[in-house]
């Protein structure tokens, strides 16, 4: 089954929205592997940018994607990080067949390092962690 | 008018001293260098009020870190060609060269859209898209309204 992104009512006004949903539809066209990525995610992730004064919440209904503006619901997930760090997010460079963050990476290093600075923020129990690696894999553009 | 008032934006004076600030910004060869991916627009918005009745389009061929040229394009059927597009209003890209809005910051609050090109490859190359916009600021420019 394809998957399917779609934006809430009044997401769409939401340029954060706007720019993550318009991410996953092009990611997803060009990567197979993601396509199944996203078939298994089930949850939702919150992201908080406090700069840019703007939350919204993913939710992932096993190839639904579904992106409301602001915090919707109780998330599985909370990133909570500046808009620079949200993008240098999906820019961290993932291992080839796990496609797990790779702490040698350059960007994977500085994020780490921002995270222990508590530049960013990432709240999940333990039992959402497969969501938030697949979440990575997802949202990477390296 | 000289460069020390300042070049009209947007004009095709304007646009060709882009053109000088994106290859002399030594920051952008260096990002750009792996960009190989076309020609990047940045439209203003259509605004009666200030003058402008038409979409106008400053289209940059940009290759490897190297702008090769530009032009001012009139309408969004002009960049229907160009890889990646980005649309703003009047003010918006005034804030982006006058240095107060980041436009990578500025299309993840939906101040700047990109309506046409792939977003991925814009995020890959993030710091060459911004330091090929940011150039704008070393453009003397004299704004509207």
């Amino acid at each position: 089954m394809e998957p399917s992104i779609v934006l809430a009512p009044g997401a769409s006004e939401s340029g954060l929205c706007s720019m993550l949903a318009t991410l996953i539809r092009q990611t997803l066209d060009e990567d197979a592997i993601k396509k199944k990525v996203v078939g298994r995610m089930i949850g939702r992730i919150a992201i908080v940018a406090p700069d840019l004064d703007q939350s919204l919440t993913l939710l992932f209904e096993g190839g639904r994607v579904e992106l409301y503006a602001g915090i919707v619901g109780i998330p599985d997930i909370t990133v909570r990080a500046n808009a620079e760090w949200i993008m240098k997010m999906s820019l961290i460079e993932t291992t080839p067949r796990l496609h797990l963050p790779d702490p040698r990476g350059k960007v994977a290093r500085e994020v780490f390092g921002a995270s222990r600075a508590g530049e960013i923020e990432v709240h999940a129990s333990p039992a959402s962690v497969p969501l938030l690696l697949r979440f990575t894999h997802l949202m990477s553009v390296v | 008018m000289s460069s020390e008032e300042g070049f009209d934006f947007p004009s095709d004076a304007w646009t060709a001293a882009f053109k000088d600030a994106v290859n002399g910004n030594e920051r952008y060869r260096e990002a750009g260098k792996p960009w190989i991916h076309g020609a990047v627009a940045m439209v203003v918005s259509a605004d009666p009020a200030l003058g402008l009745e038409h979409d106008m389009g400053m289209i940059l061929d940009v290759d490897q870190g190297v702008c090769r040229g530009t032009s001012l394009v009139k309408g969004m059927d002009a960049v229907a060609e160009t890889p990646f597009v980005i649309v703003a209003p009047y003010a918006r890209w005034r804030q982006v060269i006058e240095g107060e809005l980041d436009p990578i910051k500025g299309m993840m609050e939906g101040k700047l859209k990109l309506t046409q090109g792939n977003l991925p490859i814009m995020i890959r190359y993030v710091e060459s898209s911004r330091e090929l916009v940011t150039s704008a600021a070393h453009v003397p420019t004299r704004f509207r309204g």
